[in-house]
């Protein structure tokens, strides 16, 4: 017992960079993923996947996981508030967030906020960098982020609860069940997510002399899931993903006295889908119901508000054939009806099908390609032949080779074609080529991800103002991003000590063709580390963020720019071992107590702190 | 100790000395400050901030942010709007964040904010010892009920520099006049009235019907003369008389169609139509198609502020709004003088003279 008091004391002392992944635990029989796609049709990319034990470590929302654990740079207007990011040099819109397979960027604004999704909701996070529009559709031209919510075949029933309190009064309620048998499997979730987020402004005073602080930054996300599998019988089975979710959120002031806003956004997806396996033939077929709306109160002392509502309808049918041992085809027709209704765009329905067929062959056992093309039909757009082609070559029992040559896109939302006044209907989507070498280095404990990567993208949509002040989106840009990700991962178990570390760094420069300058908000260098330590009951981490600095005008002014900033956590919890697991953590959340800003003008918080009880039972 | 005798007679004798100095300087013809002889640029800027810059008269000496760096980079606040200027101060209007701040003309070191009584502020105008500063308060697409319904004044005591009270417009108000004790406003967007306001009483007096799409307003000698350019119809120039409130009209040619700025000097009304400006005298009867000058802006530029001053035509252009833009200077046969990059969405000159 001192022993281990003492370790403790260390630990918090000297502030050793440790961190636990506990992957055996995670283990897991029968399992069915809920994307199929992703785990048969990207050999030849590169896919980061962040399993529950890493989600459990990290803060909550998904800002804070991927900031910490992935490449992809975040912009963010202060702590919790709006969250959006640019992954290998490309903008918000251009990152696709995938929910179960179906793409759920907002149909309104073409990004996902990604301080309003908790990672706790979902079994397993996987970010795959570079192209995906064959398979994933609008806006997944920089990558894709998927969650995802898999369902296991097999007798059991678990829960797990995770409760948090932190500074600025955070809290945290997160619950999951999984109930399962061999012919069903459910499983039930709740999260909600609040804080009243009033954090000083380290070093900052008003005029007067006083303190500055954020002011109107509260939140709540209240969010509910519920998943249900019945395998019919050996060949057919059926799925059902429901959730619900509301973010109520006040935006935080950048000076005192202007009006106080709230904005608030919710949504409810279905998915309802049904499989079957009939030797060389498979069946899928998905319908899915996608309701997403929002409100925002430009003054939040009354009850005025504008808002914006979409309603989508999404079916797919998906035929896949084993034409040969080593060739899979599969053939996918797709139909997407969105009725949008706003106060600021009218009422307009859209009506997208596409049609794409997928093959992988497997040439030999090293050796394996990937073809896929897609061609969308609609009324409101012209839309290219989309393609991906690939190859991943295991050249030793070292190291992978993989080739990657796509072609993407991201159709224009409904506030590009029909915000009032100013909407263009007479977009194109933007459209990219990309081209990737991945290098994968396994040995013994480590593995080395090296990609290098090259996006051609035309027709970028650019709000500019036009004669009589009024604003209007036009194909304007072209813009040439390149650069390099690294991914870095070791693990190590001597005796009863548990050791990893994980590590990331891009370099991205991203360029308007014309002018030849950076595009603002996109940094040439972010890198992240974490290091993890575990033995019995204790486990220990720490990990650290570096964000170079990014212009915020076009024109690369030097003098307009955010700084860099080099941020960390430090992490410990036990494991009290009552019930499955009873584990109680502490974390102080920018341990150096930096002063940073992810947005001019809109400082985050200082060092804080959080504390967690985890309950497996 | 010794020394610091000597030193505090000497500070004394330094300090009296420089007192001595100040006085004089009331009687002559001394800048009063760095920032005396010379104008100021404002620019619009984002939600968050926006920046003022100062130009020298002989056009020499430019300062880019003069309000970040005399107040240890506070910020002014977002979307300024307007400059209004009262005895040795000037007060600077941010909309988007509610704030008047309050700076020495000279010096543009703050003095003061005003922090109440306004929600999203427009321009101000000073009459005995009061500011009145109209504010659009809810705008129609926050609440459709009463958006156009709820703008005021907010009256200012210059004294104190604090709100007073409101003087409720049941109407929209944007640009604003004084004259003889009245105040007069107009609206481009949803109103077709010239708003008359009793300053003394606080009273709204009979509006005067003049057509939409009324903006720039300017005074001269009895007479109000407001330019209004609808996007559809002919621009036009009117007149009201402010002795019998009669109202009379220039109305442009058809190529003259969504008429800008306007301004008044020396007799001669110059307006804006496009890039280009012209003028007449103010008892012309008919606008004049000839511009003095045609302006060549950035791709997206368009003008954005439009000022005429002692023998010089100013010209803001309102480029992208997220990239500093520029301003134009020229004489008044429209020959260029100066060009000189400014803030983001340069909007208006403040003559400090």
């Amino acid at each position: 017992m001192t022993f281990k008091k003492r370790f403790i004391f260390c630990l918090l002392l000297l502030c050793q960079i440790l961190w636990a992944q506990q992957d055996s635990i995670t283990k897991l029989k029968a399992v069915v993923i809920s994307d199929a796609h992703l785990k048969k049709y990207s050999n030849s990319q590169s896919v980061l996947k962040l399993n529950d034990s890493v989600i459990g470590k990290n803060e909550v929302l998904l800002t804070d996981l991927l900031n910490y654990n992935s490449t992809i740079y975040f912009k963010q207007y202060g702590r919790g508030m709006l969250s959006t990011v640019s992954f290998r040099g490309t903008s918000s819109s251009q990152t696709a967030v995938i929910w179960n397979g179906i793409n759920i960027n907002s149909q309104m604004n073409g990004s996902t906020d990604f301080n309003t999704i908790s990672g706790s909701d979902y079994n397993s996070i996987s970010v795959k960098a570079g192209g995906g529009s064959v398979i994933y559709g609008s806006g997944a031209i920089g990558g894709t982020v998927h969650l995802n919510n898999d369902l296991s075949f097999y007798n059991h029933f678990d829960n797990y609860l995770k409760l948090d309190y932190g500074s600025f009064n955070t809290t945290g309620i997160h619950y999951k069940t999984n109930i399962s048998n061999e012919k069903w499997s459910a499983q039930i979730g709740f999260s909600k997510n609040s804080s009243t987020n009033d954090y000083k402004y380290i070093n900052k005073y008003t005029w007067r002399g006083e303190q500055r602080w954020n002011q109107n930054g509260e939140y709540d996300i209240i969010t509910m899931s519920a998943n249900l599998g019945y395998k019919i019988d050996k060949k057919n089975t059926l799925k059902l993903y429901s959730q619900n979710s509301n973010t109520d959120r006040n935006t935080s002031l950048v000076s005192e006295n202007e009006t106080k806003s709230k904005y608030i956004n919710g949504f409810n997806r279905n998915l309802l889908e049904y499989n079957g396996e009939f030797g060389k033939l498979t069946t899928n077929f998905k319908t899915a119901y996608i309701f997403e709306n929002y409100q925002y109160f430009s003054d939040n002392s009354t009850n005025d508000y504008t808002f914006g509502k979409t309603e989508s309808l999404i079916l797919k049918g998906d035929l896949g054939y084993q034409l040969f041992q080593s060739t899979q085809i599969n053939g996918i027709l797709d139909y997407n009806k969105t009725k949008g209704y706003g106060s600021g765009f009218g009422d307009h329905t859209r009506e997208i099908s596409s049609a794409s067929l997928l093959t992988k062959q497997d040439i030999s056992e090293d050796w394996k390609a990937e073809f896929g093309v897609r061609k969308e039909f609609t009324d409101n757009y012209k839309s290219p032949v989309l393609f991906n082609i690939g190859s991943s070559y295991q050249v030793s029992k070292l190291y992978n080779l993989k080739l990657n040559f796509s072609r993407n896109f991201r159709i224009p939302t409904y506030n590009d074609l029909y915000w009032q006044e100013g909407g263009n209907p007479d977009l194109k989507p933007e459209s990219s080529y990309q081209a990737e070498i991945g290098n994968v280095f396994t040995f013994n404990n480590i593995s080395l991800t090296q990609t290098f990567y090259y996006i051609k993208i035309k027709d970028m949509l650019q709000w500019i103002p036009g004669k009589n002040g009024i604003w209007a989106p036009q194909n304007n840009d072209r813009v040439n991003s390149y650069g390099a990700e690294t991914l870095l991962s070791w693990r190590k178990q001597l005796g009863k000590n548990n050791f990893a570390a994980n590590a990331t760094y891009a370099y991205t420069i991203s360029e308007n063709v014309e002018t030849k300058k950076q595009l603002f908000f996109v940094p040439f260098h972010k890198a992240t580390g974490s290091i993890a330590y575990s033995r019995n009951r204790i486990s220990a981490n720490y990990q650290i963020l570096y964000n170079g600095f990014v212009y915020t005008r076009a024109d690369n002014d030097p003098d307009e720019i955010v700084n860099d900033y080099l941020i960390s956590n430090i992490g410990i919890d036990y494991d009290f071992k009552f019930l499955d697991s009873f584990k109680l953590g502490f974390q102080v959340l920018n341990l150096f107590n930096e002063t940073y800003e992810s947005l001019e003008n809109r400082p985050m918080p200082g060092r804080n702190f959080n504390m967690y009880l985890t309950l497996k039972f | 100790m010794k020394f610091s005798k000597l030193f505090l007679i000497a500070l004394s004798v330094s300090l009296f000395v420089s007192c001595s100095n100040d006085d004089d300087d009331n009687d002559s013809n001394e800048p009063k400050g760095v920032y005396d002889n010379g104008f100021f640029i404002l620019n619009e800027g984002s939600q968050t901030k926006g920046t003022i810059s100062f130009l020298s008269d002989d056009l020499a000496t430019f300062s880019k942010d003069v309000y970040g760096l005399n107040n240890n980079n506070d910020l002014p606040g977002g979307y300024l709007q307007n400059i209004f200027f009262d005895g040795d101060n000037a007060y600077i209007i941010s909309g988007g964040s509610n704030v008047i701040n309050v700076v020495n003309r000279y010096t543009f070191k703050l003095i003061t904010k005003i922090e109440t009584g306004l929600r999203n502020p427009r321009y101000g105008v000073t009459y005995e010892g009061k500011a009145y500063v109209t504010n659009a308060n809810y705008y129609s697409f926050e609440n459709a009920a009463t958006g156009n319904t709820d703008d005021y004044i907010a009256v200012i005591n210059l004294k104190t520099n604090t709100f007073e009270s409101k003087i409720d417009l049941n109407a929209t108000a944007n640009r604003i006049v004084e004259e003889n004790g009245k105040l007069y406003i107009t609206e481009p967007y949803s109103s077709t009235k010239l708003l008359v306001v009793n300053a003394a009483t606080k009273t709204v007096e009979t509006p005067i019907e003049i057509g939409s799409k009324a903006d720039g307003i300017e005074e001269d000698n009895g007479t109000l003369y407001i330019l209004r350019g609808p996007s559809s119809d002919r621009s036009e120039i009117v007149k009201v008389k402010l002795s019998d409130k009669s109202v009379s009209k220039i109305t442009f040619p058809e190529s003259l169609d969504g008429a800008g700025y306007l301004a008044l000097e020396d007799n001669k009304i110059y307006y804006t139509v496009g890039t280009s400006v012209y003028t007449i005298g103010t008892s012309a009867t008919a606008a004049s198609t000839t511009p003095i000058l045609t302006a060549t802006l950035s791709a997206t530029g368009y003008i954005y502020g439009f000022a005429v001053n002692d023998d010089r035509i100013y010209i803001a252009d309102g480029g992208t709004f997220g990239t500093d833009s520029k301003a134009f200077i020229y004489n008044l046969t429209g020959t260029l003088q100066k060009e000189i990059a400014v803030g983001i969405g340069p909007n208006g000159f403040y003559f400090n003279d």
